[in-house]
């Protein structure tokens, strides 16, 4: 399902994402592939994350980056920003809009 | 085509990546997993690990050429269907545990990428315990196999990879580093690497050190050496079965298992024969030399790797001596000095060391010999009837576990023959150089979340049980039940008739003694000195008849008369919350105590105070326990009518500080509030007249009753920082102490009124609320301007609170009372020399603790300073 927004003053066309992400979502895809728009990811209806579906969101982040095209993530649930978080994947941690490299101290 | 050592090292690189990241996408996506799905993931694992348990166990045999596939069998199911047997049930997800009584609850978190190590002597029954574990608490393996075991451990992987996922465990959850040369340099680089979270090492001494060494969190665990007791009171039969069990257990290969018995000299000679009939060799002097020479490696004095989990034959061949076919085992005795024998250490092989004992002392001592040769921490055994010698062996012998009439390897083990936790992995503690000396298993691999929910911490209200009002209330004492008194007062008392008094109205068949020599500022010697005066004549009761200082000093002497071992240091010992505070008071008071106050100001006939001097430490003492209160007050404002003026003031002003300070307290409550409350109208209302009209006893008796509320209120609400600062300066100065409170009275409420510089952290003061309550204090005493504007808007709050100053600085101009530090006549210079001492001994003060902010050191000297300036003008 995918809709236009103006979000902080870009087109992003918006992709949201339902129940558990366990692959690619070939709307994303498509729209990127187009090299028209930025996409948002609206993870407000998303329940689970799988490692394939980590595995996706890094690759279509380095795709868009390579097509300099913008991806970001909202509306996350905690338990989804959470594996974001233990991921320790930069691309998807910058979509969410926070630093790349983690502030605390890493062992 | 060659590669080169660059291009082993990129390809090891990237493997190292790759394992890793696996595992780290993995732990991300398990954090999301329910106790439900981490559950059914855990009994897929269990089930495929026991329907693989002998084909495992062969493949490890065949592999390591060590144990044997039996026994090896029987570990895989330890590892699986007894672990399983054990943590089905716990939580590991979510709120694992929950303290009703604490408030408390505790969360789980996973720990997420572990590196874990498998050693070559367990390297199936090690991967299918820690895979497990590792499941059932969401965190992700990677697993180090030992490089000769490594096919068998990662075969063991694989099959507890796939049934886990098969169950819905995330991709990766389990990784394992393939057999090659370069395996020792790849765990290495994962020991470091940034993305693994904790290694779990179990295995030889060198690599649980490199684990301990890399700088990660680790749970290592190591080698062991187990000395076994046995005493003269064991049941032999059933002891020597139970050493060979264990001993040659997979032959000897597992870490617990029995290195030395330390046999008593009663049954020495019966149990190794027992041996020998069940199977066993026992070696004379000559073959305990070879089989030394055979198994110890001369290099290092360890055991030699080659013979280890080899069969006893195997042994004794290689050693070149004969033993019969199918021997079990072999028994070396260890002769002369144990401590430097080269078989006193760990022998993962059915090479079993003895000696003989003539005592339990000498057992105990040998035993330690065996547990400080490189086993402290890990295993010890002992096989005896006698509680008390288990007793003393548990307590001499550093151990994780102490196995009790078992075979200390099965026994160890846990789940078999005791409910120790299952485990393949044996926490040694510090003395094994490690971090745990539990049976490692699901316990150790969660990070633990209290959430501890704020106390709602009881508060009590307690006061003199019989308090007896009104002028004349003093003929209460003729119906006292007493039959031996003993007055304790000043020797102002009789010269202001109060003593005789008291002597005319006791009871007609009471023996009264006196003692009056209280002083001023009453110390412990003098309390001692009338406690001493008491045992002679052994009174039951005793009526305190002075101001505050005298019924401090008998709240004391009582204590000290009742429990004479009492150790007035101890009663000193400064806290922070009397709940928590070192020492303990007594419970009771056996002497019954009866209070006539003669002043209207301290209010001590009704609090669980006494403050005492320590004239060793040139200090004052408060000691604060309900166990001072006394049985009965007489509040008689009769007694009161020949007070002089000033001593009328600085008594009032002590109780209107009492009030004051008592309402913002932290302590504070809707109880002693009313209590304050009505104590500052009654000397609002009644000190300007009865400095008027002293002989008027309605306007005392109003002024005695508002001392003894206030007195009530501090009892228990406490007071604040103007009696630190005031006992500071009374102390300093010689100043009488209701003249201190005074003086300092308009700066502490202004500096409590404002807002704090630092807030207090007493968790039953959640808000900081001292400005409100003084306002409440001014309407209450009708001293706010109706204009003023909306009751608890903060302008209204600001000039209820500065109306309540003026009415302060009005009742102190009118009355005559000092309002600054000037006015007590202290010099500026000294006052400013004693500054620094004065700070500190205000901050030190008890009574800080319940102020409503925490003033800083800093504060307490602008507190100080700003207290000087003489709130009249000084006449030119």
């Amino acid at each position: 399902m995918s809709a236009k927004s103006t979000d902080k003053g870009t087109n992003y066309e918006t992709v949201r994402i339902m129940g558990s992400l366990d692959r690619s979502i070939e709307e994303a895809d498509r729209l990127l592939a187009a090299d028209k728009t930025d996409v948002l990811l609206d993870f407000s209806a998303c329940t689970f994350i799988t490692v394939d579906g980590l595995e996706w969101l890094e690759e279509l982040l380095l795709r868009a980056e390579s097509k300099k095209h913008s991806v970001i993530f909202e509306s996350i649930p905690p338990t989804v920003y959470k594996v974001f978080k233990v991921s320790h994947i930069a691309p998807i941690l910058r979509a969410c809009g926070g630093p790349t490299l983690p502030n605390g101290p890493v062992c | 085509m060659s590669s080169t050592v660059k291009d082993k090292d990129t390809a090891l690189d990237e493997r190292v990546e790759h394992l890793v990241r696996q595992a780290r996408l993995a732990a991300a996506v398990f954090t999301q997993y329910s106790q439900k799905q981490v559950d059914a993931i855990v009994k897929a694992m269990t089930i495929a690990a026991i329907e693989n348990a002998a084909v495992l166990a062969q493949a490890a045999h065949l592999e390591t050429r060590m144990g044997c596939t039996e026994d090896k069998i029987l570990k895989n199911y330890v590892a699986s269907e007894f672990l399983y047997a054990q943590i089905k049930d716990k939580k590991t997800v979510g709120v694992i545990r929950e303290f009703p009584e604490d408030n408390m609850v505790e969360i789980s978190e996973p720990m997420g990428v572990i590196l874990a190590l498998a050693p070559v002597t367990n390297p199936t029954s090690t991967v299918i315990f820690k895979s497990i574990a590792c499941a059932k608490t969401r965190n992700c393996a990677i697993f180090s196999p030992h490089l000769m075991a490594a096919n068998a451990s990662n075969q063991t992987a694989k099959i507890l990879y796939d049934a886990a996922l098969a169950a819905g465990a995330p991709k990766g959850f389990l990784g394992w580093t393939e057999k090659s040369p370069r395996l020792r340099k790849e765990t290495e680089r994962m020991m470091v690497h940034p993305e693994v979270d904790l290694i779990w090492a179990t295995g030889g001494t060198n690599m649980v050190r490199a684990a301990y060494s890399s700088g990660k969190p680790a749970l290592g665990v190591g080698s062991g050496n187990t000395p076994v007791y046995v005493h003269k009171s064991a049941n032999i039969s059933s002891a020597t079965i139970d050493i060979i069990i264990s001993k040659t257990f997979d032959n000897g290969t597992e870490c617990p298992s029995e290195q030395t018995l330390v046999i008593d000299r009663e049954i020495a000679q019966p149990m190794l024969a027992e041996f020998k009939r069940l199977g066993c060799h026992v070696c004379t002097t000559e073959e305990t030399a070879k089989i030394a020479d055979a198994v110890i490696d001369p290099k290092t004095g360890g055991m030699n790797y080659k013979m280890v989990g080899q069969p006893a034959n195997f042994i004794a061949e290689q050693a070149g001596v004969q033993v019969a076919p199918r021997t079990k085992m072999i028994l070396c005795q260890l002769e002369g000095d144990l401590r430097t024998h080269k078989l006193a250490v760990e022998k993962l092989m059915p090479v079993l060391g003895f000696v003989i004992v003539d005592s339990v002392q000498a057992g105990l001592n040998r035993a330690l010999d065996i547990n400080y040769a490189g086993g402290t921490g890990h295993t010890a055994g002992i096989f005896s009837q006698d509680e008390d010698v288990i007793e003393q062996f548990s307590l001499a012998i550093n151990a994780g576990r102490v196995i009790v009439n078992c075979p200390t390897s099965i026994g160890g083990l846990g789940g078999v023959y005791n409910n120790l936790t299952t485990t393949l992995s044996f926490g040694c503690g510090t003395g094994g150089g490690n971090i745990t000396s539990d049976n490692v298993s699901i316990k150790n691999l969660m990070n633990y979340k209290r959430v501890p929910r704020r106390k709602n911490q009881t508060m009590t209200f307690q006061t003199t049980k019989n308090i007896y009002i009104n002028p004349g209330s003093i003929d209460h004492l003729r119906d006292l039940e007493t039959r031996n008194a003993i007055i304790i007062t000043s020797r102002s008392a009789a010269r202001r008739g109060h003593l005789a008094m008291v002597m005319e109205r006791m009871p007609a068949d009471c023996r009264v003694d006196v003692f009056s020599d209280i002083g001023v500022e009453p110390d412990f010697q003098e309390v001692q000195k009338a406690a001493a005066a008491m045992r002679a004549s052994q009174p039951d009761t005793i009526v305190a008849l002075g101001g505050g200082s005298v019924l401090d000093a008998a709240k004391a002497i009582r204590l000290f008369y009742d429990y004479p071992e009492l150790n007035q240091k101890d009663l000193a010992v400064n806290f922070l919350d009397f709940r928590h505070r070192i020492f303990e008071f007594p419970k009771t008071q056996k002497t019954q105590l009866v209070c006539i106050p003669t002043t209207s100001g301290t209010g001590s006939e009704v609090t669980p105070f006494a403050v005492v001097t320590d004239s060793e430490k040139n200090r004052k003492v408060s000691l604060v326990d309900e166990v001072l209160l006394p049985n009965v007050a007489i509040i008689d404002a009769n007694l009161t009518r020949s007070l002089p003026a000033e001593i009328t003031r600085d008594t009032a002003f002590d109780a209107l500080t009492h009030a004051l300070e008592a309402l913002v307290s932290t302590y504070s409550s809707d109880y002693t509030d009313g209590l304050a409350l009505e104590a500052m109208r009654l000397i609002f209302e009644a000190l300007p007249e009865v400095l008027k009209k002293p002989n008027e006893v309605v306007w005392r008796h109003k002024l005695h009753n508002a001392a003894c509320l206030a007195g009530m209120a501090i009892g228990n609400a406490s007071v604040g920082l103007n009696h630190a600062m005031a006992h500071s300066i009374g102390a300093y100065f010689d100043i009488p102490h209701g003249r201190a409170n005074s003086a300092l009275l308009l700066t502490t409420v202004d500096y409590n009124s404002r807002v704090p510089n630092k807030f207090i952290s007493v968790a039953n003061y959640p808000i900081w609320i001292a400005d409100k309550k003084y306002a409440r204090a001014a309407r209450f005493l009708g001293l706010v301007d109706k204009n003023a504007g909306p009751e608890g808007s903060p302008e209204e709050v600001e000039a209820a609170v500065a109306a309540l100053k003026k009415a302060i600085l009005e009742l102190g101009l009118s009355t005559g009372q000092p309002l600054s530090i000037a006015e007590l006549g202290v010099p500026l210079d000294k006052f400013q020399e004693a500054i620094p001492t004065l700070a500190v001994m205000s901050f030190e003060d008890m009574a800080l603790k319940t102020n409503p902010c925490y003033p800083p050191g800093e504060d307490i000297v602008n507190l100080l300073i700003s207290s000087y300036p003489p709130r009249v003008p000084v006449a030119q």
